[in-house]
């Protein structure tokens, strides 16, 4: 066996240029294929990851979801905080008011959403994942601070803001008393780009007292689902409509953004089985070549005593060996791909992520390696297997 | 274009007995390689039959005539034939492979056989880096790998000047009195005198 590895080599080694292009080839696919699933694991793992700290949590809109759209159907009402806090296994709620304002800080306006709500609640629901960076978080007796976002102290207006800069609400004065961190992805939406009120302070300046947001947080995740129901059906009582209230546990949002990942999961092999699909042609192309060229050793080897499954098995080996070394050198480049990817592609988008290299999908992209190169390398060897030795030891 | 058959051989009855040297001789399209190819079983005729050692060549399966080209036939090619990947000592010990010796034995073997052609300085050197007279040398050895009792030479002497081709020649002979028969093609007259029968073969016929 060892001798037929040796042969095998040898007539790589022969043709080295042709060789190291064929195991590019199939390293590319194998690369593809490695790297796009790392990638596309470590984006799933760090929005699910965070979700998965989020678990315990329902959120609650007025509203309901008709295709792919969010249709807001009006607000809640004290009464519906009220009843939600009867029902059994909720370990915090916060009701929050929500909507825009225009905001002036040195003259500049820009119009910005509010999100009101118990500080204490809003406390356990925000300021514990993200952290304040400077000064603090608000106090219930805060009627005139705010706390904002990073956004909206970094970005929304031509000069940064500070804690005790002052903020025009809607034509009424606030100082910033405290500043968010710069949220990570799951909360960057909720938190970077808002202005941060008391309860009573945000149906002062939105002169409103609808609710128009419900965050739930129960004790046990596993009874989340069935709270999501109760709560669906007690709001809806409430307003005397069916379907008023759509309260989604982060438990199902996960599912959903498993079931959203193992498509686009789907799509990334698909394409890079096309890279593969050429890259089998590729090694079958050189193996062709090489039966064409070696027709003429063919038939010496024939002619010396070699039986057509000795040949068949010396050209499947090299061409196993050829994809093998492409493999290898397939998983690597993927890996390190991988790695280049997330960290370009995490940067632009502004999200942080690391590609997750599953020993699955290294496994898995050899077996594939080995099963494209054996399978394109079979035709040409059984080519040179049912040589006649008589017209091959004549071909020049 | 008809369809009339063309032989490459016709009516050929030829005996060629255990231990002997024979030349066949014959111009180039006379049918003489296709006979050589027939009796060293790369190739089987189309009616009629070749009997090694009293087997009729023309029904055995196509492992059992690889078998016979390894273990009972060493061919020796106008064109050498070496594999030119392989360094002279891994040519020789190719047969031996292909036959499922051990190694170390064949190796071994292959060393004993080179040092046996005068070649035994020159094992580790590629066939590109020989001389014509050198790699017909090693292609000898090659077909002596098996010990088989038949050698074949198919125009032998037919690339190396005169000197070498006598000197192939005394190879040949050194092998047919230690009991193995030789069977040559040639077209040279002075070389097919060296055997001890010869055959003339004309338009796939064998005259006389």
């Amino acid at each position: 066996m060892r001798d037929k590895f040796l042969l095998a080599y040898r007539s790589i080694r022969e043709r080295r240029t042709r060789s190291i292009l064929t195991v590019l080839g199939i390293a590319v696919g194998i690369a593809a294929i490695v790297s796009l699933m790392s990638v596309g694991y470590g984006m799933e793992e760090a929005i699910t990851g965070e979700l998965t700290g989020m678990a315990d949590m329902i959120s609650v809109m007025p509203g309901k979801i008709t295709g792919h759209a969010y249709v807001e159907l009006g607000s809640f009402t004290d009464r519906d905080v009220k009843d939600l806090q009867r029902i059994g296994g909720i370990k915090d709620i916060t009701a929050m008011t929500y909507d825009a304002a225009e905001v002036e800080y040195r003259n500049e306006r820009s119009p910005i959403f509010i999100i009101g709500g118990d500080t204490k609640e809003l406390g356990i629901f925000y300021v514990e994942p993200v952290g304040i960076k400077e000064g603090r978080w608000l106090r219930e007796n805060d009627f005139k601070g705010c706390v904002i976002g990073d956004r909206v102290a970094n970005d929304f207006f031509d000069e940064v803001i500070h804690v005790n800069d002052k903020l025009i609400i809607n034509g009424e004065k606030f100082i910033v008393v405290g500043i968010f961190e710069k949220a990570s992805t799951m909360y960057a939406s909720d938190v970077d780009p808002h202005i941060f009120l008391t309860l009573h302070a945000s149906k002062e300046a939105l002169q409103t007292n609808e609710i128009k947001y419900i965050m739930v947080r129960v004790y046990d995740i596993d009874e989340a689902e069935e709270i999501a129901e109760e709560i669906k059906e007690a709001i809806n009582d409430n307003h005397g409509l069916d379907d008023f209230a759509f309260a989604m546990t982060i438990g199902s949002a996960i599912e959903q953004i498993g079931t959203v990942f193992n498509i686009i999961r789907g799509l990334l092999v698909g394409i890079a089985a096309i890279a593969l699909v050429v890259a089998s042609i590729g090694i079958m192309n050189t193996m062709l070549m090489s039966v064409m060229e070696r027709t003429h050793e063919i038939g010496v080897m024939k002619a010396i005593g070699a039986k057509s499954s000795d040949v068949l098995s010396l050209f499947l080996l090299e061409s196993s060996m050829v994809s093998l070394v492409g493999g290898v050198v397939g998983c690597v480049l993927g890996v390190v791909a991988a790695k280049v990817i997330s960290l370009v592609a995490g940067t632009a988008m502004g999200i942080e992520f690391s590609a997750v290299v599953k020993p699955e999908v290294l496994l898995g992209g050899m077996a594939v390696a080995m099963v494209v190169g054996v399978l394109s390398g079979f035709y040409p060897a059984r080519k040179a297997s049912r040589m006649s030795p008589v017209e091959a030891v004549r071909y020049e | 274009m008809g369809d009339a058959e063309v032989y490459a051989l016709h009516d050929v009855n030829l005996d060629i007995q255990e231990g002997e040297f024979i030349a066949i001789i014959g111009p180039s399209g006379s049918g003489k390689s296709t006979l050589l190819n027939m009796i060293g079983c790369l190739d089987t005729p189309t009616s009629g039959a070749v009997f090694i050692d009293g087997i009729d060549t023309g029904k055995l399966s196509e492992n059992k005539l690889a078998e016979i080209r390894r273990e009972k036939i060493g061919f020796i090619f106008q064109q050498f034939n070496l594999v030119h990947t392989l360094n002279a000592l891994e040519n020789v010990a190719l047969p031996m492979f292909f036959a499922g010796v051990k190694r170390e034995t064949r190796l071994k073997r292959a060393e004993e056989l080179l040092a046996n052609v005068g070649l035994g300085d020159r094992i580790y050197h590629k066939p590109s880096e020989m001389s014509g007279g050198e790699q017909q040398r090693v292609a000898i050895a090659r077909a002596l790998s098996n010990d088989p009792e038949i050698v074949i030479g198919d125009e032998p002497t037919g690339n190396v000047d005169t000197e070498t081709g006598n000197a192939i020649m005394d190879i040949l002979e050194g092998l047919n009195h230690e009991g193995r028969t030789i069977i040559v093609v040639t077209h040279d007259a002075e070389i097919a005198a060296r055997a001890g029968r010869t055959k003339r073969m004309r338009d796939g016929r064998v005259l006389d």
